[in-house]
């Protein structure tokens, strides 16, 4: 009996493992899984190079150089220069974001400091809400509602004595730099209030205790513990704010005027990198017309790139002193 | 006596600030709040005008005709939403799989760093990327084109919250999954799915929530069409795309009309899939965002 049992164990376990099906679940998943992963990769790197080939085109028609700092767009004489677009994209993000930061930071301290939950919440979706309106939405309706009201607005500064300063001097036509700011910056209220609320909502409840202990009023509370612990996270709430406004191609199409010029007045009409193209773009038919818009495209992607990048490396310096919280 | 007196007046002081700062605060959230009151007041009043049920299953008439629908572009937005969620759903499905349970080092920070330029790209970029590869190839605009656009809309979105929901598979589960030795396929399929499977259509919702409202993809892809369009190979319109066209002719009054009706569609639409989405995100405790 002892001397059957003692070689009867390995068999047992050979004919176990001979027993076990053909594992063909694993490699299938496996490659189905990378098989998708790949194409995913391949067809974005193809897309890319596919556009820069089509970029690089214009090249024989203009240098890099006279691209980038050509102030003339015109098309019907294949004179293409980006900076009008570029200009304006600068002017109507920086005009967003001065809007758009201190009602963001306002409405996070409302929400998150002073309302009681039961008002909070309601704020707070109210404001989220403006994130998921369409951007055609915005710019159908900041055509016929805000533009209007805006008109009399710059017409009333442009008139003052602050009309003598060029950033804010006239003629009024309505649609303009500001307006596009102003359509932006609702835009982009969203992101940037719950970006900060996040941060904001990292303070240590003991920091925060220790300062009202002390004898801190609720303001003293915010400006010395809660505002310096949630820069790093406000921060990073703007830029992505910044990354929203400047690839924001259709509302700011109605409202920014559509003139491919550099003025120095804000409510002056100009022109956006995104917009340019949104609206040139299907009836482009003059000679290299096409590759240039898509060169303004290329410009487009690695501006936002680059703002995505020092977003990424403030997030995640922010998110290694907060201990892992998310802020994306 | 001087001090005391002085010590109030910076008490005072200091408490007015408080206050102050109370104020301001109050002003910025009604002022951030002014804007949606106001686009949802427009959007009832002018878009409730304008809008009937025929307006969803009417053929659209001419510019200037009071006729006419939106059929086409809700037949097309359905189309090309739906087509490119069928894309955009098993490859985000599979790149959080290959990101977060296969990890086959750089390729896998290859693919991922993809994604992630492409959730970074403004959507008017994605227009151009698809118009660069799949447009040119095809000699033509089409449906087709536009759902690709749609689906590289919704690709990151998806890819990264089921990443993120994998992240959270609790660790006893993989363990007990090790001990009853499932080979991993099974593991993954039968225990990680299912047990995540709520937070992985939460990013599906929010992603569709996204394209519905896209236009800028779709100009130069699927460039709209008048025509009740079902072949994807043709050009096709969208409720965004119908709502810019009617929208640029502002000056007629039937246009505009028009632009309302489908203003108030698609943010219809749009707010049913975002709550939907955020719903599902805070019974599966997720950030809807």
């Amino acid at each position: 009996m002892t001397a059957n049992a003692a070689p009867a164990r390995p068999e047992t376990q050979a004919s176990l493992i001979r027993r076990r099906r053909p594992n063909l679940g694993d490699p299938l998943l496996a490659w189905g899984v990378r098989i998708l992963s790949w194409l995913a990769l391949a067809a974005i790197i193809g897309m890319l190079l596919d556009t820069a080939r089509n970029a690089i085109g214009l090249l024989e028609h203009t240098s890099a150089w006279d691209f980038l700092t050509g102030t003339l767009w015109q098309p019907a004489s294949t004179v293409y220069g980006a900076l009008p677009f570029i200009y304006g994209t600068a002017v109507t993000s920086l005009l967003a974001l001065l809007i758009a930061v201190p009602l963001a930071l306002g409405a996070a301290l409302l929400v998150n400091e002073y309302l009681p939950p039961r008002a909070a919440t309601p704020v707070a979706y109210g404001i989220e809400l403006l994130a998921a309106v369409p951007s055609v939405v915005y710019g159908f309706w900041g055509v016929i509602v805000l533009v209007p009201v805006l008109r009399s607005v710059q017409q009333a500064v442009a008139g003052s004595a602050l009309g003598a300063i060029s950033v804010f001097s006239g003629p009024v036509a309505g649609p303009s730099y500001f307006a596009a700011g102003v359509i932006l910056a609702i835009m982009i209220l969203p992101i940037v209030t719950s970006v900060a609320r996040d941060a904001m909502k990292a303070t240590p409840r003991l920091q925060r205790d220790g300062a009202l202990a002390l004898g801190a009023t609720h303001w003293e509370t915010i400006r010395h513990v809660v505002l310096p612990f949630a820069r790093g996270g406000i921060f990073a709430g703007v830029i992505l704010g910044l990354s929203r406004a400047i690839g924001e191609t259709i509302a700011v199409l109605f409202v920014i005027g559509n003139q491919p010029q550099i003025n120095a007045s804000i409510f002056a009409p100009g022109y956006s990198l995104p917009s340019v193209i949104a609206s040139e773009f299907a009836e482009a038919n003059q000679p290299f017309h096409p590759e240039a818009l898509i060169g303004l495209g290329v410009i487009l992607f690695l501006l936002s790139f680059a703002v995505n990048l020092a977003a990424r490396t403030v997030v995640g310096r922010f998110e290694k002193r907060a201990g892992g919280a998310d802020v994306r | 006596m001087f001090a005391e007196r002085s010590l109030r007046a910076t008490g005072r002081g200091r408490r007015g600030t408080n206050r102050l700062v109370f104020v301001l605060c109050l002003a910025a959230g009604a002022l951030a709040l002014l804007p949606l009151v106001l686009v949802l007041f427009y959007l009832l009043t002018e878009g409730l005008k304008a809008w009937s049920p025929a307006f969803l299953v009417s053929p659209p008439g001419g510019i200037t005709s009071k006729s006419g629908g939106a059929m086409n572009a809700i037949v097309g937005t359905l189309e090309m939403t739906g087509l490119g969620l069928a894309i955009a759903a098993p490859v985000g499905l599979a790149v959080a799989l290959y990101v977060t349970e296969y990890r086959e080092g750089r390729l896998a920070i290859a693919v991922r760093t993809a994604v992630d330029l492409v959730a970074g790209v403004p959507s008017i970029v994605i227009g151009l990327f698809v118009y660069s590869l799949v447009v040119v190839t095809m000699g033509h605009f089409s449906g087709l084109a536009g759902a690709i656009a749609l689906s590289l809309v919704m690709l990151p979105i998806i890819a990264r919250t089921s990443e993120e929901m994998f992240k959270i598979v609790p660790r006893r589960l993989r363990e007990g999954t090790m001990a009853l030795a499932m080979p991993r396929w099974r593991a993954i399929v039968a225990v990680y799915i299912p047990t995540v499977a709520s937070g992985i259509v939460t990013g599906i919702v929010l992603a569709v929530a996204r394209a519905v409202g896209e236009t800028a993809p779709l100009l130069f892809t699927a460039l709209g069409s008048n025509f009740v369009v079902t072949d994807l190979n043709r050009p096709m319109s969208a409720l965004p795309l119908y709502m810019f066209q009617n929208a640029l002719n502002i000056g007629f009054p039937a246009a505009r009309e028009r632009a309302w009706a489908a203003a108030l569609t698609l943010v219809a639409m749009v707010l049913i899939f975002n709550v939907l989405g955020r719903w599902l995100a805070n019974r599966n405790g997720l950030e809807g965002r």
